[in-house]
């Protein structure tokens, strides 16, 4: 009995931890609203929740134009929490944000 | 005109580190099973100091692979994969510092009454382990062979590799 218990907390460990990790989702190239999920500065990345529950993780490149209120800011502005409107174009299974205008 | 990267790259890191604990760890595994089957110190405490220092390159590697990740996902064609090998380094470590800790413990005489089920637990613990890095592994392997990631390519008329002579 106490065997079967081990076993079965280790086998409920290895999948726990098989689950941990993101899991981020591919779309189709257009314009989505979503909430920024996470920010990694150092990656110039964001995470993007959108409406219909799906996660967009977008690295920004040269191209990406980040607005607020019609004017261009900096990476830094972004914060968790913060809505956003992506346009996000599809290359391969890559999304390639091309802009991202901060909502609030 | 083309001009060729500098070696040193911050995603070479990568693949600088991950062979160690890929070889480490493999090896652990071998080394405990057969140390606890034959029921010979000499293997268990080979596979024991292959399972501590495979583990500690293993959170390197991970570490390592943060930092390419943010440079060759703008490159690669199927961010996915790459997603799954990041999940799939992560379980890895994880799996192999849990025997890691426990292999301490028995070291230490922790968890004495329970040292059969230690030892039985170290290697379901370093096989799943295993088969994780296996196929982490094979993740990374597409990723470099199928994606180019992290990979130069060199120009059509190879121009750059005269100029550095």
């Amino acid at each position: 009995m106490k065997k079967t218990l081990f076993y079965s907390l280790f086998i409920v460990m290895a999948l726990m931890v098989g689950a941990c990790g993101g899991k981020t989702d591919v779309v189709d190239s257009g314009t989505y609203d979503g909430t920024i999920k996470k920010v990694e500065a150092e990656k110039t990345e964001i995470y993007v929740e959108t409406s219909d529950e799906k996660t967009l993780e977008l690295y920004f490149t040269d191209e990406t134009k980040l607005t607020q209120n019609g004017s261009e800011v900096p990476f830094s502005t972004l914060e968790k929490g913060q809505k956003v409107e992506v346009t996000v174009e599809k290359v391969g299974k890559r999304l390639d944000p091309k802009a991202v205008k901060i909502l609030e | 005109m083309e001009q060729l990267p500098d070696f040193w790259r911050t995603e070479v890191w990568h693949p600088l580190t991950v062979h160690f604990p890929v070889a480490f760890l493999s090896l652990a595994t071998i080394f405990l099973i057969a140390g606890y089957w034959l029921r010979k110190a000499s293997p268990i405490y080979t596979g024991q100091a292959l399972l501590i220092a495979g583990t500690i390159g293993a959170w390197i590697a991970v570490y390592t692979g943060g930092l390419a990740d943010g440079i060759v996902s703008r490159q690669i064609c199927d961010p996915t994969v790459l997603e799954a090998h990041e999940n799939g380094a992560f379980t890895v470590a994880g799996l192999f510092s849990g025997a890691s800790a426990l292999v301490i413990g028995d070291y230490f005489g922790l968890l004495r009454q329970f040292r059969k089920l230690l030892r039985i637990t170290i290697i379901i613990l370093a096989i799943t382990g295993s088969g994780f890095l296996a196929y982490t592994g094979h993740l990374g392997a597409t990723l470099v062979y199928q994606q180019a990631a992290g990979v130069y390519t060199p120009s059509e008329d190879c121009k750059e590799f005269t100029e550095t002579d």
